[in-house]
């Protein structure tokens, strides 16, 4: 057995998997505290346990089943695969692109034996994290006194612990057979999203219920397990797609030949190499992407723009029209639940058309979604120059620090804008389209709020990439403000000891108003765009008194 | 702006905490020539570099560059600057071409017959995605990027890593000529034969000091040869010995071997005056042996 390919693997992980699965153990202790405030008797007396179920909330349960259902159920499975997959997808097809798999084979090793020895660790490290999130599910309920009665943590930790094997192993697999790194966690995140969308919305509609189990989703929630137990025929159906894709990878690593270092090629390069489109090309993936800083920054990151500016165009156009497939009697139900289990589906009114949007696009999709942009951006803006060791090559040339610091912000603004623009056009065709009573102008506002508020978050990454010069850290800070303030602003106002302190989350400025009803908040539109611009304009002197690296 | 030295270090100071990097560092580097900064690895060339681009702050000292202040007239001093840092690390993603046309745009634009020019000199290939380049092909888009602005000074940071021979005496030849024109270069590098080549001074920086500032010639003569001398008919050790300079001399028939650190002038006329000389062979690893001496802790010079 390769143990040191082996253990090299864990040893990379080990630290994001530590990260992910105690902020996740965190945020159910933070769940739990709050819940606890709260009088969630309503549950119990008013909703049919159908509705309980699908929530992931179990019907003899208390604040355990909604903090489980909140946290676990969808963070907690969306943050293990999101790991398994980077694993996975970079387990043989990195160590290529990095050109480090000829390094490694170099030494009396095989093929198969490298690929075993990643599985193996892919496995290990997975089942590390979901470890760590078992001992929190055990341990909080116990310190906060929590009654745990009709929850089956060991069924969910189960389920969860195969689900994200099965995207880990679909990123593996195809990553591995086509050598292509981006191409394996691309698509196993699409699957992962779309599937996870498929498997929750179609079983809401009348007739297209049992088309969610076309989606691996299905098998993760479909029974339910935090109430039902495990079912085990669920957790054989995920087996068999973690065995096939696993020998997808076997298969494909063996009969091709391996890549050597290289970069990847976009659909730009191919048709600036085709004579009939190169000229156009040349100018557009040539000349004008590195006409100045920000462009050259932009074109950076335009995969991520496309995937993302994508993502809430669709959305946004799927939403409305999906929203008229839902029964009457689904939306009537919603609209009486009450505050504390609103707060979980991202304190929306789900029995409106515009509470129903808001839930499904605007409170949480739409958020993930640019601030992993704005984030992404900002965290790289000035780190990753240092990290690449590109800096001292820029900086050899006649710019300001300031200089840079504004053109890395220009790209970000540009992007954020997009996606801004992509959501409200998406929202406002969908709702046109069915004939949706939500006001443009309004969607125009959340939407426009949305982007400044990833703007504040991005301008956050940037500020503390420019301290530190690495970017790890800036996404990292980042991401668990951006964390910290969403909780602050979906939970802290149930519990009346927490709820002044809802008031200072960014969140609370982009959604607190409820701008999808009440229109433009001008005040905290211009308190989201002062805070960006406030960390824009800080960054410059943490970046000028830093010696640089790279 | 001529009449300034190119670069002027006055107690230049860098700490990294505890570590020292840069310790009182005077060195002036003039106008018109290629000055060669050797010393081995870690010694703080990078460091003195990286100090006086501003990318790092002295911890104290100053540094002028074209009589420009380091750290106020940063901007203004890579204007006039061509840097090519160790290590190169471009933009994978880029062409060569994109990488000459972004430096270009943030420089206010270059002279493209010059570029093209440089490219064709140097045989780089500009088309290919800059992270499908080996080394050595990489390096000359780095050299394109450092030559193209014709700028007064070119700071290059272990320039020649991955060049052929070929290349780098083309590499060589373009320093030369910027030299010829009144510009100067300062070539950091580990290897003497490359400075000794192309250089006219040299500065010796070990342990953080400057151990010693010398021009080539200096060194050369202060250098001790291995000479190899072979004539049509046997020859006398005592014709030798009595050049200044030489030691350990070894007669075997038509051949004589010596250690040598005088004046080759002198020894060949003495040479040729009394013999037919048929060939000469001089072995230049004791000029190594002097630099591995500067480079050793503790040497004494």
């Amino acid at each position: 057995m390769l143990a040191n390919v082996f253990t090299k693997s864990l040893r990379d992980r080990t630290l994001s998997m530590l990260i992910g699965s105690i902020s996740l153990g965190i945020m159910l202790w933070f769940g739990m505290v709050v819940y606890r405030d709260v009088d969630i008797g309503f549950y119990y007396e008013n909703l049919p346990p159908a509705i309980l179920d699908l929530m992931g909330i179990p019907a003899t349960g208390d604040v355990a089943g909604i903090a489980f259902g909140a946290m676990y159920n969808l963070m907690g499975a969306f943050t293990l695969a999101g790991l398994a997959i980077s694993m996975g997808a970079y387990a043989i097809a990195g160590e290529e692109s990095d050109g480090t798999f000829g390094l490694l084979l170099g030494n009396p090793l095989s093929r198969q034996g490298v690929l075993i020895s990643k599985a193996a660790s892919l496995l290990v490290m997975t089942a590390f994290g979901t470890l760590v999130l078992w001992g929190f599910g055990l341990v909080v309920p116990g310190i906060l006194d929590v009654d745990m009665s009709g929850i089956d943590v060991t069924a969910l930790m189960l389920a969860l612990f195969f689900n994200a094997l099965v995207y880990g192993f679909l990123a593996l697999g195809l990553a591995t057979f086509t050598g292509n790194r981006s191409l394996g966690s691309g698509v196993a995140v699409a699957v992962m999203l779309i599937g996870y969308l498929g498997a929750s919305l179609l079983p809401l509609t009348e007739n297209l219920g049992d088309w969610a189990r076309v989606f691996p989703w299905y098998y993760f929630s479909g029974s339910n397990p935090v109430v039902n137990g495990t079912d085990w025929g669920h957790i054989t159906v995920m087996a068999g797609m973690i065995v096939a894709f696993f020998g997808l990878a076997f298969v494909g690593l063996i009969r091709r030949d391996l890549r050597e270092k290289s970069v990847d090629r976009t659909i730009f390069d191919r048709l600036r190499e085709n004579p009939k489109t190169q000229k156009v090309m040349e100018k557009i993936a040539g000349s004008a992407r590195v006409s100045r800083i920000s462009t050259k920054t932009a074109s950076e990151f335009q995969g991520l723009l496309v995937i993302a500016g994508s993502i809430m165009f669709y959305l946004g156009l799927l939403m409305p029209i999906f929203y008229t497939f839902i029964p009457e009697e689904f939306t009537e139900l919603v609209a009486s639940f009450p505050d504390a289990l609103i707060a979980m589906i991202g304190g929306a009114d789900m029995g409106t058309a515009a509470g129903f949007l808001q839930a499904e696009i605007f409170s949480i999709t739409g958020p993930v979604t640019i601030l992993v942009v704005t984030i992404v951006m900002g965290a790289r803006a000035l780190a990753a120059e240092e990290e690449r060791h590109t800096m001292g090559l820029l900086l050899g040339n006649p710019i300001t620090r300031s200089h840079l610091v504004v053109e890395k912000s220009v790209a970000m603004v540009v992007y954020a804008v997009i996606i801004g623009l992509a959501t409200f056009l998406g929202t406002w065709l969908g709702s046109l389209i069915v004939g949706l009573d939500v006001s443009g102008s309004n969607l125009a506002a959340t939407s426009g709020l949305l982007t400044l508020m990833g703007l504040a978050f991005g301008g956050l990454a940037l500020a503390v990439g420019a301290a530190t010069g690495r970017s790890r850290v800036a996404s990292g800070v980042s991401t668990g403000v951006a964390l910290l303030a969403y909780f602050m602003f979906s939970f802290f106002p149930l519990s009346e000891t927490f709820a002044p302190w809802a008031q200072l989350s960014p969140f609370t400025l982009y959604l607190g108003s409820n701008p999808l009803v009440n229109g433009m908040a001008l005040v905290d539109g211009v308190i989201l765009a002062a805070v960006f611009v406030t960390l824009v304009a800080v960054s410059v002197p943490l970046f000028s008194r830093r010696d640089l690296r790279g | 702006m001529s009449e300034q030295p190119a670069i002027l270090t006055e107690t230049l100071t860098k700490h990294y905490g505890e570590v020292k990097a840069l310790v009182d560092l005077d060195l002036e580097v003039r106008m018109g020539e290629v000055f060669g900064f050797l010393g081995p690895n870690g010694a703080g060339k990078t460091t003195m570099i990286r100090t006086i681009l501003d990318l790092i702050h002295p911890t104290s000292g100053r540094a002028s560059i074209l009589g420009l202040d380091s750290r106020e007239d940063a901007v203004e001093i890579r204007r006039h600057v061509g840097y090519l840092p160790s290590d190169l690390s471009m933009y994978p993603n880029l062409t060569g071409r994109d990488m000459i046309t972004y430096f270009s745009n943030l420089r206010g634009g270059v002279d493209k017959a010059y570029v093209d020019d440089l490219a064709e000199r140097l045989q780089a290939d500009l088309a290919k995605k800059v992270g499908d380049l080996s080394s050595g092909n990489r390096q000359k888009v780095g050299l394109i990027l450092t030559f193209m602005s014709r700028p007064q000074l070119l700071i290059m940071d272990e320039p020649s890593t991955g060049l052929d021979p070929l290349m780098q005496r083309e590499f060589q030849m373009m320093m030369r000529e910027v030299a010829v024109e009144g510009r100067s270069v300062f070539l950091s590098s580990h290897t003497l034969s490359e400075v000794q080549r192309v250089a006219d001074r040299v500065g010796i920086i070990r342990n953080a000091r400057l151990v010693d500032v010398e021009f080539v010639d200096d060194l050369r003569s202060k250098a001790i040869r291995t000479v190899e001398l072979q004539f049509d008919g046997p020859v006398e050790a005592d014709v030798f010995a009595a050049v200044p300079g030489v030691r350990d001399v070894e007669v075997a028939s038509h051949h004589a071997t010596m250690s040598f650190d005088g004046k080759m002038d002198t020894l060949l006329r003495t040479a040729t005056e009394h013999y037919t000389l048929v060939d000469v062979n001089t072995q230049e690893a004791d000029l190594e042996e002097i630099f591995l001496e500067y480079y050793r802790e503790g040497a004494t010079v």
